[in-house]
């Protein structure tokens, strides 16, 4: 379960470019058309907007089957197809909800429920407090619905895609994460309601090879995170810590485990020249 | 059909979620870091996306790290999607081909 919910949840931008500047030039002739100095600055939100739901369509695509099984799996616990997107949709977190149904009962088990979803969330609190520094400058009234929005995939895209603009200021561009998380949200929502409805239909879909989607969103994440092999020693950390931890203790705690290690010797390290 | 006691349990999980991923941000928002905090914040998302795959990493399964090896390599150099798809019809293949 825990395997699974895990892999629900990454992503960022690396969209062939050719697909950006297609739609940059498009939206440029438009202007043209128009000619109206007025229009400039929505023309260029909007555009933020588009540029960040088409980085997100691949990961959208990734998150359709899991959005299926989780449906069908909430069906089968007795969720009926307006709690299932009631819960999708207030709570948008693949992992917790995996880990949530895989435990329902009826009635629910409330604080064995708020509980798992803590521990499978807890990355969270590292994840806001990354990105708080690329959020600074936005007012709490347009950063607090923003994290509401944050999940694996939306934060890692957000956080490279500010990297990348390093020389922009702000380097976070709201409104590509409001485009690509609009995408990522949507997505989740049908989805986990369609499973629902069409639940018994669904197989496993282990058998084919949907579940690779999110190993290969990842690694292409921590790609465009690279900066050098000495910047990298911390994620090997993590990543045998949480590894071994995985193996020997059953639940959710390896991905907690596995981060703490690989913080604990990125700050070890920090003193190296 | 809506029963309350979903609903309740609902409203309670997703507040809890919402709680984690604000928490980090209303901690951090006001506060200066140093050089050393910083450091340690660059690393924390790579540290956090592979712990969330690591359990990929030490499967039992031959077809599922030998699909993981190709995913791994196709992430190197291809874009996103490229990368997803070649990662999907690895694993659907080798899971059919091997044992």
């Amino acid at each position: 379960m825990y395997q699974i919910s895990s892999h629900l949840e990454h992503k960022r931008n690396p969209i062939p470019r050719r697909e950006t500047y297609a739609f940059t030039s498009q939206l440029r002739f438009d202007m043209r058309a128009f000619q109206s100095p007025t229009l400039a600055a929505p023309a260029h939100d909007h555009h933020e907007a588009r540029r960040g739901f088409v980085a997100a369509l691949p990961v959208m695509l990734g998150f359709v089957p899991f959005a299926l099984v989780l449906g069908a799996q909430a069906a089968q616990k007795g969720l009926s197809p307006i709690e299932v997107p009631l819960m999708t949709g207030l709570n948008f977190g693949g992992g917790s909800e995996f880990a949530a149904i895989r435990l329902w009962t009826s009635p629910p088990h409330i604080g064995l429920i708020v509980a798992i979803a803590f521990l499978v969330n807890s990355r969270h609190l590292l994840m806001g407090a990354t990105l708080a520094r690329f959020i600074r400058h936005l007012p709490l009234r347009k950063a607090l619905p923003a994290l509401f929005f944050m999940c694996d995939e939306s934060w890692a895209m957000g956080l490279a895609d500010a990297r990348q603009r390093a020389s922009t200021s702000p380097s976070f561009s709201l409104r590509y994460y409001l485009g690509l998380s609009a995408g990522l949200y949507l997505t989740w929502i049908t989805f986990t309601t369609i499973g629902a409805i069409v639940g018994p239909m669904i197989g496993n879909i282990d058998a084919y090879g949907f579940d690779m989607a999110f190993p290969a969103v990842f690694l292409v994440l921590l790609r465009g995170m690279w900066k050098s092999a000495r910047a990298a020693r911390p994620w090997l950390v993590s990543l045998i810590m949480a590894a071994a931890t995985h193996v020997w203790i059953p639940g959710a705690w390896y991905v907690a485990a596995g981060a703490a290690s690989g913080l604990l010797a990125a700050y070890v390290w920090a003193d190296q020249p | 059909m809506i029963h309350p006691a979903t609903v309740l349990a609902i409203v309670l999980m997703a507040s809890m979620t919402y709680l984690t991923r604000i928490a980090g941000y209303l901690v951090l928002r006001h506060r200066t870091l140093g050089t050393r905090a910083i450091t340690v914040l660059e690393a924390a998302p790579g540290c956090v996306l592979i712990a969330v795959i690591a359990p990929r990493f030490v499967s039992n399964s031959l077809a599922d790290i030998l699909a993981l090896l190709i995913t791994l390599v196709a992430a190197i150099r291809l874009p996103m999607l490229a990368t997803v798809i070649i990662g999907v019809v690895a694993a659907g293949v080798l899971r059919h081909l091997l044992p």
